[in-house]
């Protein structure tokens, strides 16, 4: 879906993005990871045409972003982070108006109930919260039922329930069989939505993988376990895959005197530490 | 076609929601009725008063270029604020990744409301003028103005961060059209000195009633025109 060769790309005399590849497979959700001022917004606007004067070959759905034509657009649904709505209409009237913008659209009704704005439809987007805001943004990217979204930190400003509708949302779009390219510093949020994740630091890729290969590959879990002894509690902790050597382990069991046991995996923050040397957020 | 009237759409539907623009809308039409009805009445106040038999009557042409730049710069004005007013809401760069893209954008902000304003600025100059046009002067002189606004909107857009911002950047745009006086109050080579300006080629159009001077005018307004769109385009990533 899409293919990305020897991307550069300077906003100055020295380059932000520099000999960039990967590709994005259909129907996968794809995770941009990393830091504020990384490149991934930059990035995003190089895969929607926004930014055309780059160096190396971006296709997007079969076509040189940079050859693009009017219609390239009616398969890329794009959310920005920042909400684009005309604060002056309704949501309804939003919607109605994205809609007419496409040869194909959805029913406006049917994508406000499911983000929970349908009873607030006639109300003018001025008058709307943050979180209100920034579900009716989301729902407008899907408004012409694109094979290709683009999301740029979708679950930023929203309450746990909302942010919960909004990614069930997305992994619906998934199953329906669309291609997400995501772009967050939400690790949970990558964890748990993407296929794959690219980590990005400084304009280059440093890792492009699996959230979950990612994970087992640079670290095993770690089980935390706790128990009494000179009637003080202590904590020990062990290697999953070496529990068996953990003689004091099999002893609490056995004597039914362990207080607590938990295992605890490293988080994709932790690999990215690891891997690029910076923290996400 | 459809995304471009869809968005031509939406922005007359933002003009209608906002007080000041509606207003701005009529302003031509105000203004065509001042000038056609009470420029020749001061004119007959004044004269009577100092005893003279002509006063404002050889400035009458001026009068009609001003009425004749009006629907043109109202229109550009009302485009210029919108078109910040949606750069506030990221509307700007919304629009650029849908079907209309920013070429679209651009059209239905700039070129549609530029190319009606020259229109209804032909038809109210025509109608309403004190002195006599001919046909073929009228629409060119409509045209530089149409082009001298859009390049003013364009400064306008520019330059400003916000519609407050605009409003100030608005008043420095006018000044675009100083280049109206110059033939009239400056009769020697001097004159020449507002040449950069495209309206100073339009007031030598009407006054002189040489298509000569089309041709510079038309350079200087595409030249306008041309830089600021680079500008423009950049901003509206």
């Amino acid at each position: 879906m899409i293919r990305v060769k020897q991307l550069t790309f300077s906003y100055t005399n020295r380059p932000f993005i520099c000999s960039m590849s990967f590709d994005v497979r259909e129907g996968e959700i794809f995770g941009f990871l990393g830091p504020s001022g990384a490149g991934k917004s930059t990035l995003q606007k190089i895969l929607t045409g926004l930014l055309t004067n780059y160096q190396g070959s971006v296709l997007v759905n079969g076509v040189e972003v940079k050859a693009r034509d009017r219609g390239f657009y009616e398969e890329i649904g794009v959310d920005f982070e920042f909400p684009s709505l005309y604060e002056k209409l309704s949501a309804r009237e939003n919607l109605r108006f994205f809609a007419s913008l496409y040869k194909k659209s959805r029913d406006p009704n049917e994508l406000l109930a499911s983000v929970g704005l349908l009873q607030d439809a006639d109300k003018r987007v001025a008058d709307f919260s943050k979180g209100m805001k920034s579900r009716l943004n989301f729902i407008k990217a899907l408004i012409h039922d694109p094979k290709l979204l683009f999301l740029d930190e979708p679950t930023t400003g929203l309450d746990p329930s909302n942010a919960r509708r909004v990614k069930d949302i997305i992994l619906e779009q998934k199953a329906k069989g669309k291609t997400i390219v995501l772009t967050t510093h939400n690790m949970y949020d990558a964890t748990e939505l993407c296929d794959r994740v690219a980590f990005i630091v400084d304009g280059s890729l440093r890792a492009v993988d699996a959230p979950r290969s990612l994970i087992m590959a640079k670290g095993a879990s770690i089980i935390r376990y706790t128990f009494l002894q000179d009637g003080k509690e202590q904590q020990r902790e062990v290697a999953i895959d070496r529990t068996g050597e953990d003689e004091l382990l099999q002893q609490l069991l056995k004597d039914n005197r362990l207080l607590s046991i938990h295992s605890s995996e490293p988080t994709l923050n932790d690999i990215f530490v690891e891997i690029t040397g910076r923290r996400l957020a | 076609m459809k995304p471009l009237l869809a968005s031509f759409g939406v922005f007359i539907r933002q003009i209608t929601r906002d007080n000041m623009l509606w207003a701005v809308c009529f302003a031509p039409l105000l203004t065509a009725l001042i000038f056609r009805f009470g420029v020749p009445y001061v004119d007959a106040l004044l004269c009577a008063y100092f005893d003279r038999a002509v006063l404002l009557a050889d400035y009458y042409l001026l009068f009609d270029l001003w009425l004749c730049l009006t629907p043109s710069y109202m229109a550009c004005f009302a485009s210029a604020m919108v078109l910040l007013a949606e750069r506030d809401e990221n509307m700007a760069a919304y629009m650029a990744v849908t079907p209309v893209g920013k070429t679209g954008y651009m059209l239905s902000r700039l070129i549609l409301p530029a190319s009606l304003a020259f229109f209804f600025a032909m038809l109210l100059t025509h109608y309403s003028s004190l002195t006599d046009w001919d046909l073929p002067v009228l629409a060119a002189v409509s045209l530089v103005m149409s082009l001298a606004s859009t390049a003013a909107a364009l400064l306008i857009f520019s330059f400003s961060r916000n519609k407050v911002e605009g409003m100030a950047m608005a008043k420095i745009a006018s000044l675009l059209f100083l280049g109206l006086v110059a033939p009239f109050f400056l009769s020697s080579k001097v004159q020449y000195l507002a040449g950069f300006l495209p309206t100073f080629w339009a007031a030598k159009l009407a006054h002189e009633k040489s298509s000569l001077y089309l041709f510079p005018a038309l350079v200087i307004s595409l030249l306008w025109i041309g830089r600021l769109s680079t500008r423009f385009r950049r901003k509206l990533c």
